[in-house]
Formats: C-alpha cells, sequence, structure tokens
C-alpha cells in the first residue's frame, strides 16, 4: 500500500536555533531540513536567524551564505548559480523550484527549505536522483537515425520542425516536476515521471529522429506512462516555465492517433 | 563476520535494469481512451437522467411504470447505467493502480470488478423488469 505516513526514522524533529548578530535589522528566518547518515538520529529543522542586507536576492544566496559564515556542515548542491545546471533544486515553501531563482522577497514569513519530495535523502538537501536519473537513460535521450547523415554537413531540419522542439530542449532535467508529481510518489518505480517523458517527447518529436514508433512502443504501458493522472503539478512547479504535462498529453494522443 | 550494525543489502540489480523493468505492457491506451469516451458519452445520459427525474417528481406509482415501459426511456436508462457502471470501473482500477502495490494489487481490482460488475447488472436488471413489467400490465389491463 501507499504510505500516508513518514517511517518512524524520517519523523522530523525539532533542530538548533542560529540566531542572528546583535544589531541585524532586516532579519529572515530560514528553516532548513537537515539530516545525516552519519549518526542514527532523525532528521530535524534547523533555523537560521539571517540579515537579508548582508547577502543577495535569491534563496541560495542565503544558503551560500550559512555554509560560509554560519553553519558550515549544511549540505546543498549549487554550481551555476544562474538556472541552467538544475543542481540547486530543492523544495522551498512548499514549493520545487531551484534555489538560485527563487527571489526571497517573493516568501511571505519564515523560508521553509527541504529536499525534493519523497526521493531519498544522502544528506541534508541531497537527495539521490539515481533511480531518476536511470528512468531518462531508459528512454534513450539521444538521436536514433538509420539514414547516415549528409558527408559534408549536419543533419538539416525546417524552421517549422525546429519549432516543434521549443518547450523541451529547454529541460535542465533538476526533476522538480517529477519529485512534485503524486503520482511519481506513489509508482515512481514504474512510472517515468513528467522530467522523463518530456525528454522522451522531445525525441518523439524531433524531425531528424527515425525511431518514434519503437519509443511509442516502449512508453506504452499502465504506469510507465499512464500513471499521469494529469495532476498538473509539474507545469505548476517548473522552474524553467515549462509545460510537461502537455508533453505528455501529446504523448498520449499520439499512442492512440497509431490505434486507428 | 558480518557487521550487525551494516543493514543486510538485498537489492544490488543496477538502477537501470530497475528503471528499465519488465519493459512495457503494450496497454493502457485502451483503458485510458475508453475513460474519456464513456466521460462524455454520460454528460447527455446524466443531464437527460437528471430532466426526467424532476419531471417524474411527485408522480404516481403507475405513471412512473408507465415511462419507464417506454423502449426509448427504457433504451436511455439502460446506456446510463451501463456507462456508468462501466466508467465507476474504469476509474477504480486507476485508484486501485496508484494506492495497491504488491501481491494485494492483482486480488483488489478482481473483488472491485466483480462488486461493480453485480451492482450495474442489478441496475440493469431493475431498468428491464420496470420496462417488461410496465409492458405486460398494459397487455393485462388492456384486455
Amino acid at each position: 500500500m501507499v504510505e500516508f505516513r513518514l517511517p518512524k526514522n524520517s519523523t522530523v524533529g525539532k533542530g538548533r536555533i542560529f540566531t542572528a548578530a546583535p544589531g541585524a535589522s532586516n532579519v529572515k528566518n530560514f528553516r532548513i531540513y537537515r539530516w545525516s547518515p552519519d549518526d542514527d538520529s532523525n532528521p530535524v529543522v534547523d533555523t537560521y536567524e539571517i540579515d537579508l542586507d548582508k547577502i543577495g536576492p535569491m534563496v541560495l544566496d542565503a544558503l551560500i551564505h550559512i555554509k560560509n559564515d554560519v553553519d558550515s556542515t549544511l549540505t546543498f548542491r549549487r554550481s551555476c548559480r544562474e538556472g541552467i545546471c538544475g543542481s540547486c533544486a530543492m523544495n522551498i515553501a512548499g514549493e520545487n523550484t531551484l534555489a538560485c531563482l527563487k527571489p526571497i522577497r517573493d516568501i511571505e514569513g519564515d523560508v521553509a527549505i527541504y529536499p525534493l519530495p519523497h526521493m531519498p535523502v544522502i544528506k541534508d538537501l541531497v537527495p539521490d536522483l539515481d533511480g531518476a536519473y536511470a528512468q531518462l537513460r531508459s528512454i534513450d535521450p539521444w538521436l536514433k537515425s538509420d539514414t547516415a547523415p549528409p558527408p559534408d554537413s549536419e543533419r538539416r531540419q525546417s524552421i517549422e520542425e525546429r519549432a516543434e522542439l521549443d518547450g523541451m530542449w529547454e529541460c535542465i532535467l533538476c526533476f522538480c516536476c517529477s519529485t512534485s508529481c503524486p503520482s511519481y510518489w506513489w509508482n515512481g518505480d514504474r512510472y517515468l515521471g513528467p522530467a522523463t517523458l518530456l525528454a522522451a517527447y522531445r525525441w518523439i518529436a524531433d524531425s531528424r529522429d527515425e525511431h518514434a514508433g519503437d519509443r511509442l512502443d516502449a512508453l506504452e504501458d499502465p504506469l510507465k506512462l499512464y500513471a499521469c493522472r494529469t495532476i498538473m503539478n509539474c507545469t505548476q512547479t517548473c522552474p524553467k516555465g515549462l509545460n510537461p504535462a502537455k508533453a505528455i498529453g501529446r504523448i498520449k494522443e499520439l499512442q492512440l492517433e497509431r490505434k486507428a | 563476520m558480518s557487521n550487525p550494525k551494516k543493514p543486510h543489502v538485498t537489492v544490488m540489480r543496477s538502477q537501470l535494469s530497475r528503471a528499465r523493468g519488465l519493459g512495457s505492457g503494450q496497454a493502457g491506451v485502451g483503458h485510458w481512451w475508453a475513460e474519456r469516451a464513456s466521460a462524455v458519452a454520460l454528460v447527455p445520459l446524466s443531464g437527460w437522467f437528471v430532466i426526467q427525474v424532476f419531471r417524474l417528481a411527485g408522480a404516481s406509482q403507475p405513471e412512473v411504470a408507465k415511462w419507464g415501459a417506454r423502449p426509448f426511456n427504457t433504451t436511455m436508462m439502460l446506456s446510463l447505467v451501463i456507462l456508468t457502471f462501466y466508467h465507476t470501473q474504469l476509474g477504480l482500477q486507476v485508484i486501485i493502480d496508484d494506492y495497491v502495490h504488491g501481491k494485494a494489487h492483482l486480488p483488489a481490482g478482481l473483488l472491485m470488478k466483480g462488486i461493480v460488475f453485480l451492482l450495474g447488472l442489478f441496475g440493469a436488471v431493475s431498468v428491464l423488469k420496470l420496462a417488461l413489467a410496465g409492458s405486460s400490465r398494459s397487455t393485462i389491463a388492456a384486455r
């Protein structure tokens, strides 16, 4: 059965409070999920009082400030800090997004920060995405063409054919969408999830690819594809403003189209 | 020998092997489409039924029996009953797929389909009884 409650060793306790320096005027509380595999204790939520006048505007700026100046044990992924690498995906104020693209001023009250939901946690805000990456690998996210490319040039597309890929090539694989999806929480072992299905449709829709039929065959499954219940969390949460639900809808349309 | 603090690992299968699983079931399109087609068909049928219920409000038993004996009404009622329970079964299957995992999945689906089938059959038999009994009574009355 589906798990409606957290397992005992996952219930979250109260953590430490890191108070702001005296004289700080513009203080906001950051309540951050902490768990370490190095001891046997349950996860806790630590509270960091941060002077917003001392840091940049984004949530990632606060996290970097905490790690550099307050508590170096805080663990999170980040790299580009401008929304193109997808590393700092996490659940901020109840919504999966990229810490580097989320302005602190958009959040009312305390800023609650958790790792991406329903994934195994490696440490603090770092989720284990191995399963999601393997699912992406399973749909063969690369060009498959039996026709040899022209000897002296690249494979060509019309302007219209290239436009078909807009809204899909921009995906940075942060997995905010997949980990926001209840279907992926309940059936993530079999349902591929919106990020992987968006990638699958990106190759089905590519005019240079010659294996759309094989790709549709591989997706025609009650759970791999059809566990999508059009909940639309994926589209609502995507920090890049993409629409994975639409791509999944297109795959379902194509599955129907080739039956008749 | 083995470290008692170290948990025993039971799954060492690769992530890709787990992601690929048993491959594609080559199913799902029919279920998905039937769910949507039956939902669309139920919109006019349900609307018609609601109007009929209001029209028959306060009617006597013979009046309702006469209404139920008309072939058009019988056809509409049978369509409504059959499609409603067909759609119910499709929808409940989705819920079972979502929330019941492992060995309980197959029996849960069978039990649900059995119950929905019997309820639907009960509805269809009731509609037919009204249709056929009504006609025989009117034959007797005509004599």
